[in-house]
């Protein structure tokens, strides 16, 4: 059985369903299952894999999570199908393509070359999504407030601040913050120390990150409460 | 040190913190962003924050609609036929259309592509 070896094609296929969700594998990976590379419990063609070829897996949220939301939704007793839940994992990352798609239009017609939060909200907005947009906004103003705080914790005593959420220690400053590469920081000025490694650091230039990014953490502590550009979407 | 995960569970998705969980990885996010279009270039850091939550909304709705589809059969197993059947009936879901129907029919078996 053939694997899907490009991004257009894997729509056409499902994925194994063996338990540990994985498929295809690079080429060139560590995989000494088989020769083929194939990390399956279905029966493999003798077609090798094209080196370039990307893991089904990460076309899609990893299943447990999707499944994981889904159970709170439904009641205790409630089953779900396999075809179902991959099925769901399918719509969920058509839905993220299709807002991102309506989203980067705009920011190609505004001429910008970052998306933002507040493009993709303006996204769900235009293609139907109305009732999530407020919600989001809550969630994104409520994200920014912590970024706020965990910025200005790196400047004062941890005691001193009242935070209700619990971050009892400076200890967590440690810039690894999120993924390799991935910014975030969004609207803020000086989040980052400057001395954090910048690789791929994505910011979009005319937006609300003005100051030229990176330093100054210090300097801009106090004044990055006010409301976000964006709630004029809503 | 107390609830040493807040910050780091809001940024590696893990289930803590003030913001509401993060139930969906911020890097699979991206890079599903990023292959949606030759075209796009640079996603704000935020973006996928907001797409984390929106994927849990949108999966939440999907799911109860499919489960409305699911009771009505008397049955408790929700399938893929109900998740075809609540896309197809809900106008915000005509994205979907293709996909379910792709899905619908012999799913393990893979389709020649066109």
């Amino acid at each position: 059985m053939e694997r899907g070896g490009t991004a257009g094609f894997n729509r056409f296929y499902k994925h194994a369903k063996s338990s540990s969700g994985l498929s295809i594998v690079h080429g060139g990976s560590s995989n000494s299952n088989n020769s083929n590379g194939f990390i399956n419990n279905t029966a493999n063609s003798n077609t090798m894999p094209p080196p370039c070829t990307v893991r089904e897996q990460d076309q899609y949220m990893p299943i447990a999570n999707v499944i994981r939301i889904m159970r709170r939704i439904l009641p205790t007793h409630a089953k779900i199908s396999d075809d179902a839940k991959e099925t769901i994992q399918e719509c969920v990352s058509e839905y993220i393509s299709f807002i991102t798609g309506e989203a980067n239009e705009r920011c190609q017609r505004e001429q910008r070359k970052t998306i933002t939060a507040e493009d993709v909200l303006w996204a769900m907005g235009k293609l139907g999504f109305d009732d999530y947009v407020e919600p989001l906004t809550v969630f994104l103003n409520r994200y920014r407030e912590n970024e706020n705080e965990r910025t200005s914790l790196r400047a004062e005593p941890v005691l001193k601040r009242g935070i209700d959420y619990g971050i009892g220690s400076p200890i967590m400053m440690a810039p690894p913050y999120g993924q390799p590469g991935f910014h975030v920081g969004g609207h803020h000025q000086g989040i980052f120390d400057g001395a954090t490694a910048m690789g791929g650091y994505f910011r979009d230039g005319p937006g609300g990150g003005a100051g030229g990014g990176s330093s100054s953490s210090q300097a801009s502590l106090t004044n990055n409460f006010d409301p976000d550009p964006f709630v004029q979407y809503k | 040190m107390r609830q040493a995960g807040t910050y780091s569970g809001i940024v590696w998705g893990g289930i803590s913190g003030k913001t509401g969980p993060h139930l969906l990885p911020l890097a699979r996010i991206k890079k599903i962003m990023k292959k949606s279009s030759e075209e796009v270039k640079m996603i704000s850091g935020e973006s996928p924050i907001v797409f984390s939550k929106a994927c849990e909304l949108f999966i939440k709705e999907l799911t109860q609609r499919s489960w409305m589809v699911t009771i009505k059969g008397k049955t408790r197993t929700l399938s893929t036929e109900d998740v075809a059947s609540a896309v197809l009936a809900t106008d915000l879901f005509d994205f979907l259309v293709n996909l379910v129907s792709e899905s619908a029919p012999a799913p393990l078996h893979p389709k020649p592509p066109n």
